[in-house]
């Protein structure tokens, strides 16, 4: 757990970070979010003492880190920043041993958390460990920072617009592969951004800055659905705001038991079913087309949806591909449940708009699933 | 080390290595060889009567002039660096302007000239000669060490200070290892130069291959001036292809 | 990058005490040197080494007191408290104008005074004290010229007046006396031919070199595989020591101007200029034609592409885009070859191509050490005159200087 007490950071005579008091729950994944200027990466800095704080105080798991020897406190908290600052004269695995190697853990143990925390972001080891930073893509570069911030298990993660500079699409898989590792480890992060789409779909929680000053610290939902003020408001953007909604609801919350045929059965005028094959992948789709209710579409991999999906991208893929449903399929691709337009139209839009969901709002922090049970 | 990494440093390394290799054995055979010669010089100079300058072994002056580059440059190099490293701390900072004017200035002063004026501060001999060889070959190391410090990326330095590492750390295993092709560019600079200056060095009486060289040109002795000139020249390519080798082996990255 | 604009805590974190640690260290130069070293010396003749004169002994009372309130004053510059920054600033380069002043006329005056009863072969110079002076005189002026940053009409008033003053010193009767102004006197004309035909021998190297590195420059951007041969060449001869270069010039020339008799009559010959000049030129053609690659390079493939795009013609895009936009790279290339063959020149000298570096190697032969400052001093004002004036040109050559602060 982190608190800042009336942080405040001033730079000849200008503030920068105004009176700022805010606590990241242990477990949270905080997203620090606001227009250029507004002291976000100031703040993030200021915890792990990169920047001196001018005024209030932080506590790390209530611990005073002005009262820490600050390389020790440094160590605790992973680092991982924009363009990942890998050292570029040591290797992948030397990178990710940078901390562990500063706190002198065993060679074996080092070698050991090396290989685990590359096989967690999907880079082979036996291949990646002894590459330059050089000859990595963006994609794999950016991991590796993510991994070297890992390495030591620290108590919490700071990352700096981790992923601004990488292309959109590498950035969404970098994003997914961020909510997994979160899942999986359980730490707590604090995160900085610019970007208010990144910031909704990574964060459990989000604090808006403007001009120095925490505007809001709020769930992202409940951002949306109850924004502080116009400036909330117009940061997050009204136009797509449903669409934004959707991209923090999860097709597991809404997907339900899929209909499959009796082998070589047609789907009755109104209903659908699913064609399997022996190992359970699906493989067409019989009605449920919005064009021709009768047709039978072959199931392409493109417009199968997985439980981790946001409801967002499931919708996307429904009206690309022109289907009321989609499958949902496992790892091996086993059809495990569908979801559909319903899904989509039955998502509540938050505590203070809909009675029934205020129930689930006490859920713990890690799921943010504060829609409630899929219909 | 990977073996990915080793075979490529291998390869970039032998692809010159053959050149050096052999540059290096016609240096040593013209060093210990040069009287052998004799009858070569004699026939390409035959109105000369003493063909072969025999007041000083090759070897030695050979020796003598390496010993003077490598003391000028060894005092060069701890300096320089020191210097360097100082204007690029928080506590020398103020400094930095000052000094990378003056390594920029002092660079434009023709090393022959600033040899001379040591003479009056220090005489004639080998002192003078180390005090211009040292002088002179600190700029482009002080010059190179605050470029190679400089352009560490500001990033990589955050990511070390915020991964937990002290000062000393930062410096030693981040900062040093980065600037130092830069670095070693700016040592290669001020060697060759020595190398050069220490020749002209035997005008105020250091004992280097000038010694030949000059004694040719005073006593018109074209056989002295092709001996001495062609093993300072040798001697240069050498040490230059050395560097050249050495920069390689700290490149990180494409 | 969002809130990047925190400057280094460092700054903030510094002691306010000191304000300028550069002045206060020069300062503490200018005593030790004071202290320890000598001023002057005076020698019964030209022969016999000198007996060192101490600051106290040199300087006349009111000049000591003066030196004295200079070093007080720029001390009290140095400290934040006691003095605000800009005018301390200013206050540093008046008293730097006044030390530099001062540090002549103690010397000129030393002269006259010691040498008013001596014998004629008398003969005073200066000692180290008066150097450290000099020197931290003028690292004052650059230390705060660089922390007031005045306009440029400024900056050049002030260099000006420097130099001015300077110029008066060497104009009147005050240095007169010196050994190496006696020495200028007796040179005088000799100095001016050698000077001439120094400079002589720097421009017949640097014609020819930029008629050849020019268009080699062109070629290695446009040939790729040209370029590499071309600069692994140059590069060698870059490496050479200039003295064996002369050295190994000389014998082919030799036997070149034995062979053929006219062209022992246009003066070449194993030495003398012929040798210098050959040599010169091929140790200007690396920096030339790296630079003029380099510029070519470095302009934008998008504004190449623009420039195509618009329907230019080949000739029309190098004439009109290339080289402007390659200008000042080019122009850096010609200054360091400048500053280069300046310095070449001097050791040209030795195969008697003659030039401000005879009086050098002249002078080392004698053991006259006023004729080796000679020729030093002016080869060194020539290299900085000339690295300086070319630096001008480098930034005015810059097309976009106008958004350049």
């Amino acid at each position: 757990m982190i608190e800042l007490q009336g942080l405040t950071k001033r730079y000849a005579g200008k503030t920068v970070v105004d009176d700022i008091t805010l606590t990241f729950e242990t477990g949270e994944f905080a997203v620090l979010i606001g227009p250029s200027g507004c002291g976000k990466s100031t703040t993030l800095k200021m915890i792990n003492r990169l920047i001196p704080a001018s005024g209030g105080r932080i506590t790390l798991g209530g611990e005073d880190v002005a009262a820490l020897p600050v390389e020790q406190l440094r160590r605790r908290i992973g680092y991982a920043i924009q363009s990942t600052g890998l050292f570029p004269h040591w290797s992948v695995a030397r990178n990710v041993a940078t901390v562990p190697q500063l706190l002198k853990w065993p060679r074996s143990r080092i070698d050991d958390r090396v290989d685990e925390l590359l096989a967690m972001f999907h880079l082979d080891p036996t291949t990646f460990r002894d590459k330059l930073p050089h000859q990595l893509s963006g994609g794999q570069a950016q991991r590796v920072g993510v991994a070297r911030a890992l390495a030591a298990d620290p108590e919490v993660l700071l990352m700096d617009e981790p992923f601004g500079a990488v292309d959109p699409i590498t950035r969404e898989v970098l994003q997914t592969e961020m909510r997994r590792v979160h899942q999986q480890t359980g730490k707590t992060i604090v995160f900085v951004t610019h970007d208010m789409d990144e910031a909704l779909s990574l964060a459990t929680r989000i604090a808006l800055l403007n001009d120095g000053k925490l505007v809001q610290y709020e769930r992202p939902v409940e951002m949306m659905v109850e924004p502080a003020d116009d400036f909330v408001r117009e940061f997050i953007g009204q136009a797509d705001l449903g669409l934004k909604l959707l991209s923090r609801r999860w097709v597991h919350q809404y997907q339900r038991p899929p209909s499959v045929a009796p082998r070589d059965a047609l789907p009755e005028p109104g209903s659908h079913w699913w064609m399997i094959d022996d190992a359970g992948r699906p493989t067409a789709l019989a009605g449920a087309r919005l064009d021709d209710e009768d047709a039978v579409t072959r199931v392409k991999a493109e417009w199968t949806a997985t439980p981790e999906m946001s409801m967002k991208e499931a919708l996307s893929r429904m009206v690309w591909y022109r289907v009321m449903v989609l499958p949902v399929v496992d790892e091996s691709g086993q059809l495990i449940a569908e979801v559909g337009m319903q899904g989509v139209m039955g998502i509540e839009r938050g505590p203070g708009a809909n009675a029934s969901s205020t129930r689930a709002a006490g859920n713990g922090a890690l799921s943010d699933n504060d829609g409630g049970d899929p219909a | 080390m990977s073996g990915a990494r080793t075979l490529h440093r291998l390869r970039a390394a032998s692809a010159g290595s053959g050149v050096l290799i052999a540059l290096c054995g016609l240096l040593i055979a013209l060093t210990l060889g040069m009287a052998q010669l004799e009858p070569l010089f004699r026939a390409l100079f035959p109105s000369v009567s003493n063909p072969l300058y025999t007041r000083d072994s090759y070897l030695n002056l050979m020796l003598a002039h390496i010993g003077l580059v490598v003391v000028s440059s060894l005092i060069s190099v701890g300096i320089g660096i020191a210097a360097g490293l100082f204007v690029t701390r928080p506590a020398g900072r103020e400094f930095e302007p000052m000094v990378s004017s003056l390594a920029a200035v002092g660079q434009t002063f023709p090393p022959a000239a600033v040899l001379a004026i040591a003479v009056p501060l220090a005489g004639f001999g080998f002192a003078p000669t180390i005090i211009a060889l040292s002088l002179y070959g600190l700029l482009p190391v002080i010059q190179n060490t605050i470029t190679g410090l400089d352009t560490v990326p500001e990033t990589t330095r955050e990511a070390a200070r915020g991964n937990g590492m002290s000062a000393w750390q930062i410096l030693w295993r981040i900062e040093l290892p980065l600037a130092m092709r830069v670095i070693v560019a700016g040592v290669r600079v001020s060697v060759i130069i020595n190398i050069g200056t220490a020749t002209i060095g035997s005008t105020v009486g250091a004992k280097s291959l000038g010694t030949p060289l000059i004694a040719g040109l005073v006593s018109n002795n074209l056989a002295y001036v092709i001996q001495g000139a062609l093993l300072v020249g040798l001697l240069a390519i050498v040490a230059d292809l050395a560097f050249e080798r050495l920069e390689r082996r700290f490149t990180f990255g494409g | 990058m969002t809130d990047a604009a925190a400057p280094s805590s460092s700054a903030e974190r510094r002691s306010p005490l000191i304000g300028n640690r550069v002045l206060l260290t020069l300062v503490v130069v200018c005593l030790l040197g004071v202290g320890l070293l000598p001023f002057a010396s005076m020698a019964p003749n030209r022969l016999v080494s000198g007996q060192s004169m101490s600051t106290w002994a040199a300087f006349a009372p009111w000049q000591l007191v003066t030196l004295a309130g200079l070093l007080a004053l720029l001390a009290l510059a140095s400290f934040a408290h006691l003095m605000p920054r800009r005018p301390g600033h200013a206050v540093a380069l008046a008293a730097a104008l006044a030390l530099l002043a001062l540090d002549f006329v103690a010397l000129g005056g030393y002269a006259h005074r010691a040498l008013a009863d001596a014998s004629p072969a008398a003969r005073v110079s200066q000692g180290s004290a008066f150097w450290v002076l000099l020197f931290a005189a003028g690292l004052i002026m650059i230390d705060a010229l660089q922390r007031l940053r005045p306009p440029p009409v400024w900056r050049a008033l002030y260099a000006a007046t420097a130099l001015t003053l300077v110029g008066v010193c060497f104009a009147t009767d005050l240095l007169s006396p010196l050994s190496i102004m006696r020495e200028f006197a007796n040179q005088r004309d000799n100095f001016v031919d050698q000077l001439t035909r120094h400079l002589a021998l720097v421009a017949g190297a640097l014609v020819p070199a930029l008629v050849v590195g020019l268009p080699l420059g062109l070629l290695a951007r446009r040939r790729p595989g040209a370029r590499n041969v071309l600069f692994s060449v140059l590069n060698v001869f870059q490496t050479l020591p200039s003295i064996a270069v002369f050295g190994l010039l000389i014998a082919p020339l030799a036997a070149l101007a034995a062979a053929l008799p006219w062209l022992r009559e246009v003066g070449v010959g194993g030495i003398g200029a012929a040798p210098a000049l050959i040599a010169l030129v091929l140790y200007s053609l690396l920096p030339i034609v790296r630079n003029t690659y380099a510029g070519l390079a470095g302009v934008a493939p998008g504004t190449l592409e623009a420039a195509r795009g618009m329907g230019m013609t080949a000739r029309q895009i190098l004439w009109r885009v290339e080289i402007p936009l390659a200008l000042p790279v080019i122009l850096s290339g010609l200054r360091i070859v400048t500053v280069q063959a300046i310095g070449l020149t001097v050791v040209a000298a030795l195969i008697g191509a003659g030039g401000l570096g005879a009086f050098i190697f002249q002078g080392l032969g004698q053991y006259a050490i006023d004729l080796v400052l000679l020729g030093a001093i002016p080869t060194i004002v020539l290299a900085v005159v000339a690295d300086f004036t070319l630096q001008l040109l480098v930034a005015l050559s810059r097309p976009t200087r106008a958004g350049q602060g």
